[in-house]
């Protein structure tokens, strides 16, 4: 139980009052009624006796009384309605709520602080009413009435007949049988008659004068002059005078405005007795129900009136003609009434009780308890007589000894005589109990029970147990709760006061029941505060019990403190993880908040429900939702103008909030193909982002002379978690901004946005979308400057039936997003702090050009190496010219936009698709085998731009493209050489012509997708041919194998492939004819067919100035293709600066510092001829045939080594073993190879092929041979020829026979750079037969160099010789 | 045979509740937690001498109207709290005991998971199948 005000000791004296009636005549009521009071309600604030109080017990013992407090009341002549009283309970309980600045205790359980309220007014001020409000009942005597004060006025033509009219009233009232009500406690009840005197407006000698004649006829005991009303009511009340009566009369306001009524009633009454037909003020109608009052209709009026006099009410001063002494003869009066007349009358009583007890002790000691009955006079058994009988037991009548008993305990109780009070009402149980009279014996048992309590220095230890039975026996044999509930209400503030908590908190859930939710909630109130102040607080029934008290006080109407135990309980519950509950609890202070109109509570108290991740079903969660929703409504109802306040649903994941710069793209339009740029719909790919911004800072470089400026940054089309926000973004003017949103919806139910647009800190204009997940939200910014996006704007709803109207509210939710974690310096590490992230403040500039791009024609599949001719537009959508157009590309070997001049260009050609891409120029058949020779350089073809052949300049007519202009241009592509997927990425780069300080430049992508199949594959390798050189074979003959697969599967439709032509590039070397090996002179290859191609390659010395490439083109059909023209020569170029680059960084991988030596060496095994082969694929798509054309390239860099058209496919390394140790990092000298070397010096025999030797005639045969050794490298040679037999194994004699050299058998030679030296051996046989002349062995090593050791020349082929006899 | 299985942890916070009558769940929330102020009250009354000889089980904790509630607390003052149809009456304390123990070892076995998180709820198949066997044995 909650603290109180008062203590036990001062609660229950004060709760059983010795009962004073009071009968007024009219003329005395209207004296009083001047001052806006009646008789009763005058006295009450006086009815204390501020000095203490002697009288004499039986015993002659003389017992203080203290604190003495009589209770004066109107004659009420029927019971209260208990209806009413459930109504005036309910009306206390409401009007007392928890003072607003209290401050709540903290009460510190375990892990929990709990603000708890340490006291409960309500309760307090309940329990008073409740006690004050019993109807008197026939089994006890502490509420009759003990005396009757008889008021009449001085005033009154008659006083003394006045008087004794009353009196006769009152003994009328008692003594009739039609009155049951009021219960007096004795027969002859003390009569105390009081002259009202009106000191303002009466005669004063009158009033003595009657006082006088009343003291003669009543004893001066027994009447009273009270003289009131000093000074007239309309008197300006400039003295304050103190208003006793507030305190008194406000506490129950309803209760006083009952009186007014009544009171207005005699007013106007004209009956002579108008006290005897009033009814109870606590009485109401019999047919209004104090449940739904409310709402009735027709309690309209009576509610309004009982407003308007409750605004009466506060405006009335009471007691407005009584002055200071007044109070104190009010004062005076009490004190004399209560020591001249109650006292000595409750003295005689007691007295007169004691002796009848005794003598009836007497009797019943001596005679046997049946006798006894009959012997006690008037008492009449009502055991014998059935029909008397009620549940309660018997009925005893008014005069019963038995009732002597208790009227002499309840006497000596009501003037705090504990003792005596407490020995009384155990005899009186004892016979009760006898008698099994329950109710009465309940009754004395509780009493009993109270004055042991209340003994002084406690004699005996509280009977808690008297005090159960009689609880039991009210409640469950006498049916009477109000008299059980009176029982608890007092045992357990005993209990209370000696700590046994958890006993008091049985007894009050005991004692809640179905049939009074509003006395349930205040016991379980109580309950819950007795856990709570147990010595270990029980914290957790504190709160299960608030909850149930706030169940009983919301269905007993009692709304504010219903909310306010959900609220208590609240702090239990909250964030311990107990959610059901909690959800439970926040929906309940959520509904309750709703009907108190406490709006902002009850949207808090939902939110928490929602925001939260419930774990209520869907139905619930739609529940919450649509409460939510209702609630929220209103709210916004209430104040339309205000800031939209924040909604809790659905989640946004700020961080996944997408900006994008730009216009959507536009969807493919029939064979135009818009670039694809940036947009939303692409997922962040760390990779590419990264090859774009590779591909940006080229460009960028390209154009600031190949230094990235230090303020570039790359241009961000879309923001989102992974780019770089730490910069205020750049947008265009009239470009829309475009905002994604993530929503996630944490319930179950399905949630409607509706009407979502963004909200900023810029004047614009916006418009809006939807979306489930992901809300996309543009803006168009029409001015320069600074905007801020901070949230978005939606309508929240339900999706629901058809037929239930679905309700949305308007809310916003903020956008804020938190930059990266910081973590970079030793401060930043240390403490936990984030980057600003700047993605939705971005900065408006001024108005920039707009390209956008198109590709039409463009394929999606190719061949491998096929060359496809498509256009490209450029369009200028903005009001800027735009200049300085330029792409870029990782792989600029994929497309070419053609030469730069015209003449290297083809035309446009028309729109027949059999067109070829190549420029071609017919040819007469005849000339089949010979090279047709052209030459071109690479910078026409826009390559090599500085070190960065990625960058390519965009051919535009102007090199401006004005506002809405459009170019269209030709481009050619060519199939990457691996089969597969490749995505091409192109990065377009412009410029305003304006110079823009804040953006330079901007940029649109472009990935293209094409899928390659397999077609050709080249192989080509190049051998000196050993051939003694014809006419102007001076530097040299080549032979080059070429080497054409179709590898084609032929799943794209291609029946068979024909080789056209075969064109060299080289800067030194071109092809010179065709020696043909195969009969097959067209050069088909079907499909998995193989073809070998030999040429004849050839030095040439025409030197040009600048890096130009000699093109020698054979031809097999009868156009030829001019290699030197676009796009073959694009392609070519294209080919050839991609593979440099690949070999420039391996070499880049190896080791730097070759000796020069060793590079003269290795130069002399070097080509550089570039093989293209050109080709015709017959494809049959859809029953139509087509032509495909394409090109191959294949470089040949080294004597002897194959080369390949695509590169070989590399084995992936397998998995290293690990190596324990640590491997020895020997370095190797670098030192040229073996095969390196062995290519220094080319030689050659030459010699007849047949000899013809008469042998009979000379047995020697002499053979001249010549020996040509060619020096191959730049540099000096030694050669040292040996030319003794070397091979010493007995099968090469047998083979080869044996022959001789004469002369000489070594040589040492120095051959100069090209140096060709021929040497006239001879070579001596002795047979015939064939013999093998390769045997000179031929060592050389470079003439400076002492290091490299001389290695031994590769050897030529067997050069066999027939020796013939002749 | 029990109505309402619940594992909370030493802070007091729900580890494992499930209930059978489903749509009456809110009401066996309340009456677990309610039962904790009990736990706690025969926690402290037995007194921290006996540690390790500690009667794990509780008894009943209290009987409503419809249902009896039992306790049960392990060494790591985690608690198992069963709440039992009064109308049984052929569960004696016997029959609660094993089931508290058969419980017991579930929990520990959950504990064992390397991948469970002590102090996150318990999402167990097994647990879960055994406290239903304990549930529908009867029911």
């Amino acid at each position: 139980m909650a603290q109180c005000v008062q203590s036990v000791q001062e609660l229950i004296p004060d709760s059983f009052v010795p009962c004073v009636a009071a009968l007024c005549s009219d003329e005395a009521e209207r004296l009083t009624r001047l001052n806006h009071l009646s008789f009763a309600e005058l006295l009450k604030p006086f009815s204390r006796l501020t000095s203490e109080v002697h009288m004499r017990d039986p015993n002659n013992q003389l017992h203080v009384i203290k604190n003495l407090k009589i209770a004066v009341s109107n004659i009420i002549t029927q019971p209260p309605q208990p209806g009413a009283i459930r109504k005036l309970l309910n009306d206390v309980v409401s009007g007392s709520q928890p003072a607003e600045g209290l401050v709540a205790n903290v009460i510190t359980a375990g892990d929990y602080d709990l603000n708890i309220s340490a006291t409960t007014p309500w309760f307090e001020s309940y329990r008073e009413t409740f006690l004050q409000s019993m109807p008197a009942s026939d089994h006890e005597f502490l509420n009759h009435y003990l005396a009757c004060m008889l008021v009449a006025s001085s005033s009154e033509a008659e006083p003394v007949e006045q008087f004794s009219k009353l009196s006769q009233e009152q003994h009328r009232i008692q003594h009739n049988s039609d009155y049951s009500y009021p219960k007096w406690f004795i027969p002859n009840t003390l009569k105390y008659y009081v002259l009202l005197h009106d000191v303002s407006a009466g005669d004063e000698q009158r009033a003595e004068s009657i006082y006088e004649e009343m003291k003669q006829k009543y004893g001066t005991q027994g009447c009273y002059l009270l003289k009131i009303n000093s000074r007239t009511s309309n008197r300006a009340s400039d003295e304050q005078i103190p208003d006793p009566w507030s305190q008194y009369l406000q506490k129950n306001s309803i209760q006083n405005q009952v009186y007014v009524k009544n009171n207005n009633e005699i007013c106007f009454s004209v009956d002579g007795l108008p006290n005897n037909f009033r009814a109870h003020p606590l009485q109401l109608d019999s047919s209004s129900d104090p449940s739904n009052s409310i709402d009735d209709p027709d309690h309209v009026k009576s509610a309004s009136s009982l407003h308007e006099t409750k605004k009466a009410n506060t405006g009335i001063i009471h007691g407005a003609c009584l002055t200071l002494t007044d109070h104190d003869r009010i004062r005076q009066f009490i004190q004399e009434f209560t020591f001249r007349g109650l006292l000595p009358h409750i003295e005689k009583t007691i007295r007169q009780l004691n002796d009848q007890l005794i003598s009836r002790k007497g009797l019943s000691r001596s005679l046997f308890s049946a006798t006894k009955k009959w012997f006690s006079g008037s008492k009449v058994p009502e055991k014998s007589i059935n029909e008397l009988k009620n549940t309660s037991g018997l009925l005893y009548p008014p005069e019963a000894p038995e009732l002597q008993i208790r009227k002499m305990a309840d006497l000596c109780f009501l003037v705090q005589h504990y003792d005596l009070a407490y020995s009384c009402y155990h005899t009186a149980k004892k016979d009760f109990l006898n008698d099994q009279a329950m109710l009465y014996a309940a009754g004395a048992l509780e009493m009993a029970a109270v004055s042991a309590f209340l003994q002084p220095g406690a004699p005996r230890p509280y009977p808690a147990h008297y005090m159960d039975t009689a609880i039991q026996t009210y409640r469950d044999i006498c049916k009477n709760m109000v008299l059980a509930e009176r029982c608890v209400l007092l045992s357990a503030e005993i209990l209370k006061s000696q700590s046994k908590y958890s006993e008091a908190a049985a007894l009050l859930i005991r004692l809640t029941s179905e049939d009074s939710d509003l006395r349930s909630a205040l016991l379980l109130e109580q309950a819950a505060h007795c856990f709570i102040n147990m010595k270990s607080p029980m914290v957790r029934k504190y709160a299960f019990h608030m909850i149930l008290a706030g169940h009983r006080f919301s269905k007993a109407g009692q709304k504010k403190h219903a909310l306010r135990c959900y609220c208590q309980a609240m702090q239990v519950y909250k964030g311990k993880g107990w959610s059901l509950a909690e959800d439970h609890i926040n929906f309940t202070i959520g509904r309750q908040s709703y009907t108190l109109r406490q709006l902002d509570n009850a949207v808090s108290a939902f939110r928490h429900i929602l925001i939260n991740e419930s774990k209520q079903s869907a139905a619930q969660q739609g529940a919450f939702l649509r409460e939510y929703l209702y609630v929220y409504k209103n709210v916004s109802q209430l104040s339309p103008d205000g800031p939209l306040p924040q909604l809790p649903l659905p989640y946004i994941n700020s961080s996944a909030t997408r900006v994008f710069f730009g216009h959507d793209r536009r969807p493919a339009d029939g064979e135009k193909q818009a670039a694809t740029h940036v947009s939303l719909d692409q997922e962040y790919d760390s990779e590419s982002s990264q090859q774009w911004r590779e591909l940006e800072e080229q460009v960028v470089a390209v154009v600031n002379r190949g230094v990235i400026p230090s303020n570039f940054y790359p241009t961000q089309y879309c923001l989102n978690s992974y780019s770089d926000n730490s910069r205020f973004p750049l947008a265009v003017v009239e470009e829309p901004i475009t905002v994604e949103v993530a929503f996630r919806n944490p319930l179950k139910v399905p949630l409607l946005l509706t009407d979502l647009s963004l909200l900023w800190k810029f004047q614009s204009k916006d418009s809006s979308g939807k979306d489930n997940e992901e809300a996309r939200l543009k803006l168009f910014p029409h001015h320069m400057g600074e905007l801020h996006i901070l949230g978005v704007v939606y309508n929240l709803g339900t999706i629901q039936g058809k037929h239930s109207l679905s309700m949305s509210v308007r809310g916003r939710q903020d956008l804020e997003i938190q930059g990266p974690r910081l973590n970079n310096t030793k401060e930043e590490k240390t403490s936990i702090k984030y980057g600003p992230d700047r993605r939705l403040d971005p900065i408006i500039t001024a108005e920039m050009p707009l390209l956008e791009v198109f590709f039409i024609h463009f394929p999606t599949g190719l061949l491998c190496g096929e060359i496809r001719k498509a256009y490209v537009e450029f369009v200028n959508v903005s009001k800027c010219p735009l200049t300085g157009l330029k792409v870029v590309s990782k792989r600029p070997e994929f497309f070419t936009f053609g030469g730069n001049t015209a003449v290297l260009t083809p035309l446009s050609p028309s729109a027949s698709e059999n067109c070829s891409a190549y420029k071609t120029v017919v040819t007469d058949s005849t000339s089949v085998c010979t090279a047709l020779i052209s030459s071109a350089s690479s910078v026409d073809f826009g390559t090599g731009i500085g070190s960065q052949p990625e960058v390519i300049p965009v051919p535009l007519p102007d090199t401006v493209l004005l506002p809405g202009a459009s170019v269209q241009l030709p481009m050619w592509l060519r199939g990457p050489d691996e089969e597969g997927v490749h995505e091409i990425n192109f990065l377009f780069y412009y410029e305003s012509v304006k110079k823009q300080p804040k953006i330079r430049h901007r940029i649109l992508r472009h990935t293209a997708v094409i899928c390659t199949s397999r077609s050709l594959n080249v192989r080509a390798t190049v051998c000196r041919s050993n051939s003694l050189e014809d006419e102007e074979g001076r530097g040299g003959n080549m032979l080059v194998f070429v080497d054409v697969e179709n590898t084609n599967t032929s799943e794209a439709g291609v029946k068979e492939f024909h080789i056209v032509q075969v064109s060299s590039s080289s800067k030194h070397w071109r092809l010179q004819k065709s020696v043909n090996l195969s009969e097959n002179k067209d050069a088909k290859l079907a499909s998995r067919e193989k073809g070998k191609f030999c040429f004849k390659a050839i030095r040439h010395f025409i030197f040009h100035p600048s890096e130009k490439y000699t093109f020698a083109d054979i031809i097999f059909g009868n156009e030829q293709i001019i290699s030197s023209a676009s796009p073959c020569a694009d392609f070519f170029y294209r080919s050839l600066s991609s593979e440099l680059k690949k070999a420039q960084l391996s070499v880049h991988a190896e080791k730097q510092s070759i000796e020069d030596a060793v590079r003269l060496i290795q130069k002399c095994s070097e080509v550089d001829l570039n093989i293209v082969v050109l080709w015709k694929a017959y494809v049959v798509e859809d029953s139509k045939q087509l032509i495909l054309e394409g090109q191959h390239h294949v470089l040949l860099r080294t004597i002897g080594k194959e080369a390949f058209s695509c590169p070989q496919k590399q084995e992936p390394p397998e998995m290293e073993l690990l190596k324990f140790f640590r491997p020895e990092n020997t370095t190797v000298p670098l030192r040229p190879s073996v095969e390196q070397l062995s290519n220094l010096i080319k030689t050659s025999l030459h010699y007849p092929e047949s000899f013809n030797h008469p042998f009979h005639q000379k047995s020697l045969c002499l053979v001249p041979v010549t020996l040509l050794l060619s020096n191959c490298s730049k540099a000096d040679v030694d050669v040292i020829v040996d030319l003794r037999h070397k091979t010493t194994s007995p099968e090469a004699l047998e083979i080869h026979g044996s022959f001789t050299w004469l002369g000489q058998t070594q040589y040492k030679l120095q051959l100069k750079s090209q140096e060709i030296h021929s040497l006239q051996l001879k070579a001596c046989f002795v047979h015939t037969g064939v013999y093998n002349l390769g045997t000179p062995r031929v060592f050389a090593k470079l003439s400076d160099q002492v290091t490299v050791f001389e290695t031994s020349q590769q050897n030529s082929m067997p050069a066999l010789i027939i020796i013939n006899n002749v | 045979m029990a109505v309402c299985v619940a594992v909370i942890a030493k802070e007091n916070y729900p580890l494992y509740i499930r209930s059978i009558p489903t749509e009456n769940e809110l009401k066996f929330h309340y009456m677990v937690h309610t039962s904790l102020d009990v736990v706690d009250e025969k926690i402290s009354a037995m007194g921290k001498a006996l540690v390790d000889q500690r009667e794990l089980y509780l008894g009943l904790l209290y009987p409503t109207e419809d249902y009896k509630v039992y306790g049960y607390v392990t060494n790591s003052k985690v608690k198992f709290v069963m709440v039992v149809d009064s109308s049984n009456t052929a569960l004696r304390d016997n029959e609660i005991r094993s089931m508290f123990r058969k419980l017991h070892n579930s929990y520990t076995d959950v504990m064992c998971n390397p991948f469970y998180n002590p102090g996150d709820r318990i999402h167990s198949r097994a647990f879960d199948s055994m406290v239903t066997s304990m549930m529908i044995q009867v029911c």
